[in-house]
């Protein structure tokens, strides 16, 4: 009787390490995500700033569309299972992300397209077309979250 | 008995000022509920120009308008409020010690919400205040908090506002939304009517605000 409750205890105290383990890695996961989309943030505050300049920085405004091309393709690995308010951290991702899984990845996809073509756009050099771009990401950017984000 | 004499009391611009920043009030809430962000900032500013107009206007303008008239120390507030639930109306044309402050309030209140709204940046970063350039993401995403929050004090001092003026309408029997229409009140015995400042004042005050606000609007460029 003592070995078995001696073994029931064990196996809790593992249990119970092991969810704490898990809910740590989610928020960590959390918290590396939100960081990403702050740095996806800071770029698009950087090139909305630098186009309404009246002496726009092409190479700054380069940097921006890149940084924000190489992040987009990211972003479904950034919502691994159990990264949802279920986490226990506070989060803005609406559990639809994982319920609607096709439907997010299509959103992420699409500002996957718009983020490269607005790379290539800034790459070839030409503000006006830049300036013609950038609103679709910014669109891109908002489908996505009117479905998958929580409103603050 | 005679009609009662009626002097001045608010002058144009003051009256100007007032009700464009009472409509603009809703029309800006409405833009920044409904993420009508180009709107939201033409119209905020609009408002901009009227608070810097008005700050200016608050040392020259009229009398009844001047911050050195209105703002008044504690002791005179305080001698103001204990006798507040009398029916006897405040032997001023103008500003009444506790009103002072109320306005002072309401001016603090608008020029933080303009001074937030402008460095404020949303969550995307696709909506960047004029003056967001000067601050990191973090700061303007804190702005744009603030100006969230600053809004419910804001909301509590017009609630306050109203409050009075119904306070004043029923137990005091004075009439406050008339003569911000008019200009003009009943007289007060003992109290000098409003002394008006010439109109170029204004057309000055007028034309230094507007540059400034353009100014502001355009990032400081």
């Amino acid at each position: 009787m003592k070995r078995i409750s001696l073994w029931i205890s064990a196996g809790l105290i593992i249990a119970a390490t092991a969810g704490a383990v898990a809910a740590a890695d989610m928020a960590s996961v959390i918290h590396a995500r939100q960081a990403h989309y702050k740095e996806i943030g800071k770029a698009t505050k950087g090139l909305s700033e630098a186009l309404n300049s009246p002496s726009p920085q092409l190479p700054a405004i380069q940097a921006y569309a890149r940084q924000i091309d190489q992040l987009a393709p990211q972003i479904p690995s950034w919502f691994p299972a159990g990264s949802g308010p279920e986490a226990g951290v506070k989060t803005g991702a609406k559990p639809d992300i994982w319920a609607k899984s096709a439907e997010f990845k299509a959103a992420a996809a699409a500002f996957t397209t718009e983020a490269h073509r607005l790379d290539q756009v800034a790459a070839a050099g030409d503000l006006n077309a830049v300036r013609a771009e950038f609103p679709a990401l910014g669109k891109a950017c908002k489908t996505c979250h009117e479905s998958f984000r929580q409103k603050d | 008995m005679a009609a009662e004499a009626r002097v001045r009391v608010w002058d144009g611009p003051v009256r100007i000022v007032h009700w464009l920043i009472a409509l603009a009030v809703p029309a800006l809430w409405w833009t920044g509920e409904h993420d009508q962000l180009d709107w939201h900032r033409r119209i905020g500013y609009g408002v901009l120009g009227l608070l810097l107009f008005r700050l200016i206007w608050g040392f020259v303008g009229g009398s009844t308008a001047r911050f050195a008239g209105f703002i008044r120390g504690p002791r005179t507030v305080a001698g103001y409020a204990s006798r507040l639930f009398r029916g006897e109306k405040a032997a001023v044309v103008g500003h009444n010690p506790m009103g002072g402050w109320s306005v002072a309030a309401l001016l603090a209140l608008v020029l933080a919400e303009v001074g937030l709204g402008l460095f404020a940046v949303d969550v995307d970063g696709l909506e960047p205040g004029p003056l967001s350039r000067f601050v990191d993401f973090d700061a303007g995403r804190a702005a744009a908090q603030w100006h969230a929050w600053v809004f419910y004090a804001f909301l509590a001092m017009i609630g306050l506002h109203l409050a009075a003026i119904v306070f004043y309408a029923a137990v005091k029997r004075d009439n406050l939304v008339g003569p911000m229409l008019t200009g003009r009140r009943t007289a007060v015995e003992g109290a000098a009517p409003m002394a008006a400042a010439p109109l170029w004042r204004a057309l000055v005050a007028a034309a230094v605000a507007t540059a400034l606000a353009v100014w502001i609007a355009r990032g400081l460029r």
